[in-house]
């Protein structure tokens, strides 16, 4: 977008009290994102479809931009075919390249990935770097990453009596010795302290007493999680069975990490991830989406690690210091607003923007939203970090007016219990606070 | 994996004081998910602690005992086996295996813990298994004084038990196992 002297947000139809309504907001953005589509070449939309399954619809909607879908479909045809149209040219040359360009897939994927085929699934672990930019890799990365996830959970996630049984066939005890045997019964001896109320820390029990603590944690916030989908929560195998990945995804990142271990907060992330890349269409890769979640994760916790670490709370890289680069993000922008919030209703920013920046935004909009909020988020070549911040700072702004008009009690009850807004437009609110 | 404590024969205050310090600093909250004393505690307060041990106690009367309220005997399932625990000091002759066993088949479980004779014992027949956990406290008994304190802890994992006995012998503690598996598809 051409640099404006006037930010476009103050002249939004934003500032009335109520937000505007969606259609006509995705409908203007689309008809700005498509003449622009058409101005630059249309390679990557080519690509996007190159790399994928080649769907017709999703290359269309992908021209489209706009997940939402609130223009009717002739619409989104003619608008798309515009853009196909010179697409479709250099695409054929596109789908023979196996390389993925990274900063054209972060461009599109912040417009927004479309919901069919497999291509959220895949576009986020590219973008998380779990998948390789060559696609000859794929195959071999998927395989040794998920093999190295088994190993994992063998190791960490111990059955102990599993583990004395296991030693015990080792050492090669007759299984008639056990069976028919009358008479008094033998006593044998223990090595390594392995019996249940051993203190030893080389004791297998022992191990396993100590991380029941952890894993009931992990049990109470899981069973917690988005109370409201059938995905996550309620009495069927199937949310069982993804509450059970969960668990075992955070037990294992809780182990090898002995410095943050888990904290509540942890499953909020991890929940759009798993989601994402357990409904996949593929099958073959959803059935996989315990261990790639795992990695993605991984990856995406390494950015906000040091949120969760409370020693560095004060610390140049912790919570306070990231609060404290909103505020100065809202002043750079908005200095009236910011006057008001820090000294005429005294909110301190803590009390809302801590949830915000450690949980990702997952808390503040509906779960498709946040999906749709998390594209922009993983595509920013920046980092995510600089992107949610430019985000925060957006929300504040979009409420602006009646954050103006509130004292502390309205306001901070208004922005713990964010108000529905369309994400299009907060993410384009945001876009223009960049440089 | 469940893990299932037996002991019994304390005799606290009459014959000992109270538990080995050795064995009280293993017995910690939150490990044990049962706990089933043959008898012979004797007092409302080493009930409570055994309470606090954990929540699930399930107690037969003992000659000695204060509280007159523990049933005879008591049967209980745990996983696929069942239990069943009785004092003995009613099975005469005292400690004799086939009356036990005689017992055993009455109450219709898998495995009896008996007590009343301070020794351990763990003795398998066609009917099923007897465990004797002895005496935690070490008291003397009716037919000797020379006691080691010991007890049993269970550890059920469907249909094999293993049987960790801990034993004080000369101020140590001793640890042994033995595992037997139920047969499967017997009732």
């Amino acid at each position: 977008m051409p640099p404006k002297p006037v930010p476009a947000w103050l002249n939004s139809s934003a500032w009335a009290s109520k937000p505007r309504s969606p259609v006509r907001s995705s409908y203007s953005f689309k008809e700005i994102s498509t003449i622009q589509r058409e101005t630059t070449s249309a390679p990557p939309v080519g690509e996007i479809g190159g790399q994928e399954e080649k769907d017709p619809s999703s290359s269309s909607s992908s021209g489209g931009g706009s997940v939402r879908g609130a223009v009717t479909h002739q619409q989104t045809a003619t608008l798309t075919t515009q853009a196909r149209g010179n697409g479709l040219g250099t695409s054929s040359q596109q789908l023979s390249r196996r390389r993925i360009h990274l900063a054209e897939l972060q461009r599109l994927s912040s417009q927004g990935i479309p919901d069919s085929g497999s291509i959220r699934p895949i576009s986020w672990k590219i973008l998380l770097g779990y998948l390789p930019k060559n696609q000859d890799d794929w195959a071999t990365e998927l395989a040794k990453k998920r093999a190295e996830y088994m190993i994992f959970r063998d190791e960490m996630i111990i059955n102990p009596s599993e583990v004395t049984r296991r030693k015990e066939e080792m050492e090669a005890l007759k299984a008639a010795d056990m069976e028919a045997k009358e008479g008094l019964l033998l006593r044998q001896e223990i090595t390594h302290d392995d019996h249940p109320l051993s203190l030893g820390t080389t004791s297998v029990w022992h191990q396993f007493f100590q991380d029941t603590e952890l894993a009931e944690q992990i049990n109470r916030d899981v069973k917690r999680t988005h109370p409201d989908m059938d995905f996550f929560c309620g009495d069927t195998a199937y949310a069982c069975e993804n509450q059970e990945a969960l668990k075992r995804i955070l037990f294992i990142f809780a182990k090898l990490n002995p410095g943050i271990r888990y904290v509540q907060g942890m499953n909020e992330v991890l929940a759009p991830l798993y989601y994402v890349f357990k409904t996949d269409r593929d099958d073959t890769d959803g059935a996989h989406a315990e261990e790639d979640s795992f990695f993605c994760f991984v990856e995406l916790l390494s950015d906000f690690r040091d949120h969760f670490c409370q020693q560095l709370d004060n610390s140049a890289v912790g919570i306070r210091s990231t609060i404290a680069q909103l505020t100065a993000l809202l002043r750079r922008h908005d200095e009236e607003l910011w006057r008001h919030l820090e000294y005429t209703s005294k909110v301190n920013p803590q009390f809302y923007a801590f949830r915000w920046i450690t949980l990702l935004l997952t808390q503040e909009f509906s779960f498709f939203d946040s999906i749709r909020l998390w594209d922009s988020l993983l595509s920013n070549p920046d980092g995510p970090l600089e992107i949610l911040l430019r985000v925060c700072c957006a929300m504040l702004l979009c409420q602006r007016s009646r954050l103006l008009a509130g004292d502390f009690t309205t306001n901070l009850k208004l922005l713990q219990h964010y108000p529905a807004i369309d994400i299009q437009h907060l993410l384009w609110v945001a876009d223009d606070l960049r440089g | 994996m469940v893990l299932v404590l037996a002991l019994g024969d304390l005799h606290i205050p009459h014959r000992a004081a109270d538990l080995p310090a050795k064995f009280k600093s293993m017995l910690v909250p939150g490990k044990i998910q049962h706990i089933l004393s043959p008898g012979n505690l004797c007092i409302k307060e080493v009930h409570d602690y055994l309470k606090s041990l954990c929540g699930d106690v399930h107690i037969t009367r003992g000659e000695y005992d204060d509280d007159s309220r523990y049933p005879e005997t008591k049967q209980l399932t745990i996983g696929a086996f069942k239990l069943g625990i009785c004092h003995g000091h009613q099975v005469i002759p005292w400690g004799d295996l086939e009356s036990l066993a005689m017992l055993q088949r009455q109450l219709d479980v898998d495995i009896l813990i008996t007590g009343h004779t301070h020794q351990f014992k763990a003795y398998k027949h066609e009917g099923g298994v007897i465990i004797n956990p002895g005496s935690a406290t070490g008291a003397y008994s009716s037919i000797t004084y020379d006691i080691n304190p010991s007890f049993v802890l269970m550890d059920i994992d469907g249909l094999r038990v293993v049987v960790y006995v801990y034993e004080l012998i000369d101020g140590e503690v001793k640890v042994d196992k033995i595992d037997f598996k139920k047969a499967q598809g017997s009732s």
